[in-house]
């Protein structure tokens, strides 16, 4: 649809070329516009007289001049047409005005996206997939239904899709005032805002696990963070202890002892550790393949808007970061020249951070 | 698919454009009537795809579509109705895009006036336009665009910057910018003589109302400029000397001289070479100050653009234009021949001085803006070239200007009578002295002030002497007074109402030095004097608007214990952009105005604010309204439009 | 008068105005620019105290101290070099703790300022170039800060 409407332009475009050349003309001739003028003179010479803008002495100088000049355009050039010209320039347009305008909107238009305006989009007209604008819909919703659980579930779920845990932590504070406390939300509520904060274990998240755990001893990842904020704090021991008390009850041939197992020889050979990350899969299951889309799409977008517009250092690193966690090391090293580029003062931040990730130079 | 739309048709309209600049001057060239035939069709096509694409921006802002970067950059859904549509020329890009249409406009209208013009010339008239206009296409298209999308559209914009949400400065930047753009064609028709190698009176009367239109918008624009800064910035000056403000006045200079030439060669047939020089002048400078204000090289607070990509391009735009204009101006003005001779007392000759003050003048504001980048780029050292430089170069060459505006009025052509005028003009003089005289004794205040209401006053009645002098006379009743008014061309009129408006603003500007500032904490219940009024100060209130919260202190005005105006001054905060502005409150009483900026709210629950009382500064605004009036008038005198009025009666046969 | 003659009167005429310009010009140079200097430059220069100039920074972080009636007190800095300033009146909208800012007055002893009009940056995108040059001569600025166009 669109093409025909950018088809019927372009016609438009060039037949305004090529009426003029296909044309027979009768125009005002040259001759005509200066023997107009020279009348107009006069009359403006009598006017200024008149008024006493010029005595009449210089009146009939000043008309003798006029009266010179149209004589001298007596000798112009008439114009003509070839025909062979014509030929050249209607090729030209037909072929140079589509090449170009179809080549360069080629390069720069996005044809297939669609018009969206705001309310539409709200009133859930466009696209079915437009995330942003359901999201602004429950919000909506809920800021008039501050007290309605199944929304702020919803939402929550779509955040958790979306990659947002800072978003995730603040529905679930919501649950958590509306339907109470209970094990499992809790440790939802903690572990989104581990993931908020980069992978530490802060106080408020601390104690949504100690919370989780008086609920319900089985859940034993909340011990794994309690652990990991022991490490974080500086107090290996301690953390060591609750590892250790983990694998020692742990199911026979649970995988996640192994990277228990690598904190604890982690600790026990370098002392007391600073900020780590939480380990990817301990008690957690694998990410299904839908979780994994999230969080690929969520890198992709951010790829997307820096390239597009820049950003902070902060937020490159978070690139790099995100393609060296999805194992895509080629992507993650362009991504690191690019941020170089983008921010050539920071080239010690990029150094470490390089290193650390094992990216090389 | 509105936007996509809008997108292929900017890019159709870039196209159009190259095409436009090659045919034609293919045509002129060949002195082939066909090719030339080409332009007119191609540039209306090119303004009604122009049209299209900034229709879909628009549409784009208005329906809130956050697909759009630039929507998102420069919106936001709970703006008003007429920010957002202010919005898309508030933003670079989207300026840019108006920039261009106006240009194609321009383009458009010459096109479709130009049937009583000489075909070549009119060919390469567009021709020129035309590679004006490819240029800013390419550039937009290029660093600037638009219409680029987001592949995850969010669901609010950062909206626009909080200090552009005005209604000034809603129509500041397409009134400059018609301005600008309108001496775009003075330009293409200055290179198009160049080019067709003649130039003559009748050149001058196509050029002149394009000059006249350029002029007359530009000096609102400007004027509008400085009124939106005035209640915006809260600083209560109207003129800052900003660099932004100095690139829109060196084009209005020149072109006020390209205006002044142009009715000497419409006339005389005299300046030919110099009237091209200033058209070039003009439009070189139009686009010098696009560059300074577009490429952010500038210590301004206009500076919202700050791309360097975008600087370098438009500076090669700048060069190439100048430049080649320049080059084209040395290869070509020798074979142009001279025109009409006068004696240096006429009035050629006191448009000749009037062009010498005025481009000195425009050559000090260049010195003065250009001088500190220059010096930067030389010897890293920074300077600030301020108010305190311009007053004192600016400000001497334009008391001259004053001082003779009235006599050129008065002369003759080509020969004129000095003793006559002066003697004609001793009732403008008496009346300026008087004037200097009574507001001495009333005002009092600082000798400039005295001094500036005095040119003022000669200037106001010295511009009405000559037409008043052609409609009374001893013994001539009020009818016949009144048909002779009538009967004077418009032209005469307009020449007064320009030359006087000049005076008001200059009535106005020397009418600064009696007004009252006060810097005062206030409180709410309390009377504070300021010049013979005094404000009563209301409680401090929330008001929220739609996508700002503000905090008003609303004050009622008394003269003589009784109340006869409100104003409410405000903070505004603005939620999108976390940012906080001052609304200033102010009324206007006469002409003068109250002026009153809020600033901190203190800790004991009073707010820091100054107060003004500024008399007759509305005289300043009011004075370039006349002056656009003046500019109006006489391009409303048909008689100075030979082409399109003679043609009718003397061309019998039908266009076509 | 011949055409040559008038001709030369036009040139003489032009000349006049010119110079009367120039002079003008040399004269307001001399006399009504204002320098402009970053804290470590004002330091480098050891500008004399009683120089009218320029000054522009960052307001260093919890150095605005509020004295009598609307005099206030704070420290620009370029994060190497501080400068005490020194002001009364009203100070601009955006005037704020870890923002840029421009002052104008006279320098009253080493590294004590004595400003009459303070400048704050406009809005949140726009840095004084002069701040902004100043800073990244002392290497404490990436592009990556200027917000250009959030």
């Amino acid at each position: 649809m669109i093409w025909v409407v950018f088809a019927l332009m372009t016609g438009f475009a060039v037949f305004s070329v090529l009426w003029p050349l296909s044309r027979q003309r009768r125009d005002v001739t040259r001759r005509e516009i200066e023997t107009n003028l020279y009348h107009a003179e006069i009359a403006g010479i009598e006017r200024d007289v008149e008024r006493g803008l010029m005595t009449s002495a210089d009146a009939a100088a000043a008309k003798a001049e006029s009266a010179r000049r149209l004589l001298a355009q007596a000798d112009q050039v008439p114009a003509v047409t070839s025909r062979f010209s014509v030929k050249l320039a209607a090729l030209l347009a037909i072929c140079v005005i589509p090449a170009l305008s179809l080549g360069l909107y080629s390069y720069l238009g996005a044809p297939d996206y669609i018009d969206m305006p705001l309310q539409a989009r709200m009133e859930g007209k466009g696209d079915d997939l437009d995330i942003a604008a359901a999201i602004a819909r429950i919000e909506q919703h809920l800021a008039r239904e501050p007290d309605d659980a199944r929304g702020w579930e919803v939402l929550a779920s779509v955040y958790r899709q979306l990659g947002k845990p800072a978003s995730v932590a603040r529905a679930y504070r919501q649950l958590l005032r509306i339907e109470g406390p209970s094990a499992q939300r809790l440790f939802v509520l903690g572990e989104a805002l581990v993931y908020a904060n980069d992978g530490r274990v802060d106080a408020e998240a601390l104690q949504s696990f100690e919370k989780a755990l008086a609920a319900d001893a089985s859940i034993i990842d909340a011990q794994y963070y309690i652990g990991l904020a022991a490490q974080q704090r500086g107090e290996p021991q301690k953390a060591m202890a609750i590892f250790t008390k983990m694998i020692a009850e742990a199911p026979p041939g649970a995988q996640w002892v192994d990277v228990l197992r690598e904190r604890i020889a982690q600790m026990g050979g370098t002392g007391p550790a600073s900020a780590a990350a939480p380990a990817p899969s301990a008690g957690m299951p694998a990410p299904s393949p839908e979780q994994d889309a999230a969080i690929r799409g969520m890198v992709l977008r951010l790829a997307e808007r820096l390239s597009a517009q820049g950003g902070s250092a902060e937020e490159w690193s978070r690139l790099v970061r995100s393609y060296a966690v999805l194992k895509d090391i080629d992507k993650a090293r362009a991504a690191l020249e690019a941020a170089r580029k983008q921010h050539q003062g920071e080239g010690a931040l990029f150094d470490a951070l390089a290193k650390e990730l094992g990216l090389g130079g | 698919m509105i936007t996509e739309i809008g997108h292929y048709a900017l890019v159709l309209a870039c196209a159009l454009s190259v095409t436009q600049a090659l045919v034609p001057l293919w045509g002129v060239w060949r002195k082939d009537e066909a090719l030339m035939a080409t332009a007119q069709p191609v540039a209306v096509m090119q303004f009604i795809f122009t049209a299209v694409a900034f229709a879909a921006l628009t549409h784009a802002f208005v329906s809130s579509d956050f697909s759009l970067l630039n929507v998102v950059q420069n919106s936001h859904s709970q703006k008003p109705l007429i920010y957002k549509i202010s919005g898309v020329w508030g933003n670079h890009e989207g300026s840019m895009l108006l920039w261009v249409l106006i240009l194609a406009l321009f383009g458009a209208l010459v096109a479709v006036g130009s049937r009583a013009m000489p075909r070549d010339l009119s060919a390469a008239v567009l021709a020129v336009q035309a590679w004006v206009s490819a240029a800013f296409f390419i550039f937009i298209l290029l660093t600037s665009n638009p219409f680029l999308r987001m592949a995850q559209p969010p669901i609010e914009g950062q909206d626009l910057n909080p200090i552009l949400q005005d209604p000034g400065l809603a129509i500041h930047p397409p009134l400059l910018y018609l301005g600008y753009v309108g001496f775009s064609i003075t330009f293409s028709f200055a290179a198009a003589a160049l080019i067709v190698g003649r130039i003559d009176a009748s050149w001058a009367r196509y050029v002149r109302p394009w000059s006249l239109i350029a002029w007359i918008f530009l000096t609102l624009g400007i004027a509008m400029g400085s009124y939106w800064a005035y209640y915006t910035l809260g600083w209560g000056g109207f003129w800052f000397w900003d660099p932004v403000e100095n690139a829109s006045l060196m084009p209005w200079l020149a072109g006020t001289a390209l205006l002044h030439t142009a009715a000497v060669m419409e006339k005389r047939d005299a300046l030919k070479i110099w009237t091209i020089f200033l058209a070039i002048l003009a439009f070189s400078l139009s686009l010098l100050g696009t560059f300074l204000v577009r490429s952010g090289v500038l210590t301004s607070v206009h500076s919202f653009a700050n791309d360097p990509a975008r600087g370098v391009f438009i500076l090669a735009i700048l060069v190439f234009f100048i430049g080649g204009s320049l080059a084209l101006f040395a290869w070509r003005a020798s074979s142009l021949r001279q025109g009409g001779i006068f004696a240096p007392v006429s009035r050629e000759g006191a448009l000749v001085i009037n062009n010498l003050l005025l481009t000195t003048c425009c050559a000090t504001v260049f010195v003065g803006t250009l001088y500190p980048l220059a010096l930067e780029a030389f010897t890293g050292d920074k300077i600030s070239v301020g108010a305190p430089f311009f007053n004192l170069t600016f400000g001497p060459l334009f008391v001259p200007l004053i001082l003779l505006m009235p006599v050129g009025q008065m002369l003759a052509w080509k020969r004129g009578d000095l003793l006559g005028a002066a003697q004609r003009l001793v009732v403008a003089a008496s009346v300026g002295l008087a004037a200097a005289l009574i507001f001495s004794a009333l005002q009092g205040g600082p000798v400039l002030s005295v001094l500036g209401v005095a040119f003022a006053a000669y200037l106001i009645i010295g511009s009405f002497v000559e037409v008043w002098g052609r409609i009374t006379g001893p013994g001539v009743s009020l009818s016949v007074a009144w048909m002779r008014a009538i009967g004077l061309p418009r032209s005469a009129w307009g020449t007064a109402f320009a030359h006087a408006g000049l005076g008001v603003s200059l009535f106005g500007i020397a009418a600064i030095g009696w007004g009252v500032e006060v810097v005062h904490a206030l409180r709410s219940g309390e009377l504070v004097p300021l010049g013979r009024y005094e404000l009563s100060i209301g409680a401090l209130e929330r008001r929220n608007g739609p996508n700002y919260d503000a905090s008003v202190v609303p004050i009622d005005i008394r003269e003589g214990g009784r109340v006869i105006a409100h104003i409410d001054p405000a903070r505004r905060f603005y939620r999108a952009r976390q940012m906080p502005t001052t609304e200033a409150g102010i009324v206007t009483l006469g002409l003068g105005q109250i002026y009153v900026s809020l600033s901190e709210l203190n800790a004991d629950g009073s707010i820091d604010a100054r107060l003004y009382w500024k008399p007759y500064v509305a005289l300043i605004w009011l004075g370039a309204l006349f002056m656009a009036l003046g500019g109006a008038l006489s391009l409303s005198d048909r008689r100075l439009r030979i082409g399109v009025a003679r043609r009718a009666q003397t061309v019998a046969q039908p266009a076509e | 008068m011949t055409r040559k003659g008038r001709r030369l009167t036009l040139i003489a005429m032009a000349l006049g105005v010119l110079g009367i310009a120039v002079a003008l010009v040399a004269v307001a140079m001399r006399d009504t620019i204002v320098f402009f200097y970053g804290p470590t430059e004002l330091a480098e220069k050891s500008v004399a105290p009683g120089t009218r100039l320029r000054i522009g920074g960052l307001v260093k972080m919890d150095s605005i101290t509020r004295g009598e009636g609307r005099s206030v007190t704070f420290v620009v800095t370029d994060n190497n070099r501080d400068v005490a300033v020194s002001y009364t009146g009203q100070l601009p909208d955006l005037f704020r703790e870890g923002q840029g800012v421009v002052a104008e007055g006279v320098l009253i002893g080493p590294a004590q300022f004595r400003a009459d009009t303070v400048l704050a940056k406009h809005d949140e995108t726009y840095m004084p170039r002069e701040v902004a040059d100043s800073l990244k001569k002392q290497g404490m600025w990436q592009p990556g800060d200027a917000p250009v166009k959030k």
